[in-house]
């Protein structure tokens, strides 16, 4: 029973100087820092204009299709650079594998082409 | 650096062993293929190829499994023995019963069709890989693999607010697990210099000076699965999931889902960690103890019956996790109690989740009352019903309580003092979830139906064959109890 307590007692230790830190941190600061509350230090900060209207906005969502997309060419350089790189020793083998992982990811930006996500709207 | 060094050696590939994934992904593609050819048109044949599809990958399983070699690959980060198999058929079986509840109620409830399949067959993918996983990366894709579509598919009902909640909440939590876990992962890479599970068992058993490491990494990581198979009090998610989810995709993440999260712990407990099941026991007696306790004490006040089932099967993977208590002390029949409950588990749920179908149909209401007088007027799917609530309470002859004893047998084996207590735990849970089961069974058979009317329910018949293979299947491994024992019983697989 004694080995189980100890090697549960890291767990706690390590949940104390979890939360201890936390607190440590925003203890300090909090007796550190002087408090002198305004009208215009509680506002919303906006680059240091006064902030207008409500807090509920729309936004332009179009841009997100393109953060979805860039994925798709950013999982194929992560995989193709270190790839040419070693292209000469990996040989034939490498040069099909690498197309048949092509393949896969040209599927997706094709099915995003048909859908019509790359078109402006 | 030599140039003999960096020499490329192709891995020597089973091409055999790796055909349940290649025919799923192929089919995925061809899935998505059409999709982009036929667009719209496609909509009708899309569910019919991914049934078939899931029962072609199923050839490949039975051909290994008739072969009976275990087989091993890329230095043993991929093994395909008869337990990943069996777990794999469940998982392609589940899939297949899950394409079968989608088609009418993705098709009359007009969403998007193509994709529905493609993403589901993309989960199964991973869920197929986890079987045969055995190295931190290979499992943490194949869980990443399995979960991202799930993610999507929690929020397919795109114009209910339920839905997207289900879909956002779902991912959250689903990503903070993950990252629990991948802390987990690091901390016991940093001590094992290895991310295969054999390496790490070997690693972890003389790693005495980093026993504090150790300790930690194993805990992130079960924690992470907790998440994954929500067990309390990582549990929070599950009913607002299941509740917002389409109904066919609540019983995918219900029993696929879950069952994937299972597979995961069995390797890892049993193989990575199989050194230190001082540090792995206890973690599972509490949450064992608690996940039953609080699943019963919270599906006893729902009257949604899928909020019901959602409490109802956070309780029922607590009967799974019992057995890792006593991982150690009783190993071979801890893993055939698992795998045993595991594959019953599947039928039964996804059996209730077909019935909750079929009469939302007419009622469309989720609430237990809805179901007074069943039985007056669609009387099989009441006795269909009848023996899913008893295989999950438990009662012979439905499946249930082969179950249930063998998760018992498993605690007494271990003749211990925790293993006997959780036994007890066990029983009055057991006791206590009959309660609501038979809530339903009695709205069912005693209560009148709602403003008289007995009009019958139109079942169709994709649900009508998932029914029928639900029942079947509950009933037979209720009947023949030796069936479910000898598909459960793989302590050759872990002979270590």
């Amino acid at each position: 029973m004694s080995e189980l307590v100890r090697s549960y007692l890291t767990v706690a230790i390590f949940a104390a100087a979890a939360v201890g830190l936390v607190g440590l941190l925003l203890g300090i600061s909090r007796i550190l820092r002087p408090q002198r509350p305004s009208v215009s230090k509680q506002m919303a900060y906006e680059s240091g204009v006064d902030p207008e209207g409500g807090d509920w906005a729309q936004s332009q969502i179009r841009y997100y299709v393109f953060a979805v997309l860039f994925v798709i060419f950013d999982v194929e350089a992560v995989f193709i650079f270190p790839w040419a790189v070693r292209l000469e020793v990996y040989g034939l083998f490498g040069l099909i594998e690498m197309f048949i992982f092509i393949a896969i990811l040209a599927l997706g930006l094709g099915y995003a082409w048909r859908k019509g996500v790359l078109r402006w709207v | 650096m030599e140039l003999a060094m960096l020499a490329f050696e192709r891995p020597a590939i089973d091409w055999h062993a790796f055909a349940p994934e290649l025919v799923l992904l192929a089919v995925g593609s061809i899935l998505t293929l059409i999709d982009i050819v036929y667009n719209e048109r496609a909509r009708r044949v899309m569910p019919a190829l991914a049934a078939v599809g899931l029962l072609a990958t199923l050839v490949p399983v039975l051909t290994l499994a008739v072969d009976g070699a275990d087989r091993s690959m890329f230095d043993g980060a991929f093994v395909v023995d008869d337990m990943a198999l069996t777990l794999k058929a469940l998982f392609l079986i589940s899939g297949f019963v899950v394409v079968l509840l989608s088609v009418d109620y993705i098709r009359d409830g007009d969403y998007h069709e193509n994709e529905y399949y493609s993403l589901l067959l993309a989960s199964l993918l991973g869920m197929v890989l986890i079987a045969s996983s055995r190295d931190l990366i290979t499992m943490f894709i194949a869980l990443e693999l399995l979960s991202i579509p799930a993610y999507m598919l929690a929020a397919w009902r795109k114009g209910g607010a339920t839905s997207n909640e289900a879909g956002l909440k779902y991912y959250l939590m689903g990503v903070f697990a993950s990252a629990i876990m991948l802390y987990g992962m690091s901390l016991i890479f940093g001590v094992s210099g290895s991310t295969q599970f054999d390496a790490i068992r070997v690693a972890l058993d003389t790693g005495g000076d980093s026993a504090p490491m150790v300790t930690l990494g194993i805990l992130f990581v079960l924690v992470g699965f907790g998440f994954k198979v929500s067990a309390v009090p990582f549990h929070t998610w599950a009913p607002d999931v299941y509740e917002g989810s389409p109904t066919p995709i609540t019983a995918f993440l219900a029993v696929a889902a879950k069952a994937a999260g299972f597979v995961a712990l069995l390797q890892l407990v049993f193989v990575a960690f199989s050194g230190r099941y001082d540090v792995v026991e206890p973690f599972f007696w509490i949450m064992a103890a608690l996940t039953m306790t609080v699943g019963n004490l919270m599906a006893l006040r729902q009257t949604n019956i899928v909020r019901m089932l959602a409490y109802s099967g956070v309780a029922q993977g607590g009967f799974m996790l019992a057995p890792f208590a006593v991982a150690g002390q009783a190993t071979d029949s801890a893993i055939q109690a698992i795998v045993t409950y595991l594959i019953i588990y599947a039928f039964m749920n996804l059996g209730a989740f077909a019935v909750v179908l079929a009469v939302a149909k007419k009622t469309r209401s989720g609430e237990i009352s809805s179901y007074a007088g069943l039985f007056s007027y669609a009387p099989g799917l009441a006795v269909a019903m009848t023996v899913f609530m008893a295989a999950l309470a438990g009662i012979p002859p439905a499946g249930g309580w082969v179950a249930k004893l063998l998760v018992w047998r498993a605690l007494l084996d271990a003749s211990s003092v925790q293993g006997t207590v959780l036994a007890v735990v066990v029983a009055f849970n057991a006791v206590l979830a009959f309660s609501y089961y038979a809530k339903v069974l009695r709205e069912m058979w005693m209560s009148d139906a709602p403003d008289g009317d007995t009009s019958p329910v139109s079942v169709s018949g994709t649900l009508t064959l998932a029914l029928g293979l639900t029942v079947l299947a509950t009933l037979a491994f209720g009947v023949f109890p030796q069936l479910a024992a000898r598909f459960g019983d793989f302590s050759a697989s872990f002979a270590l």
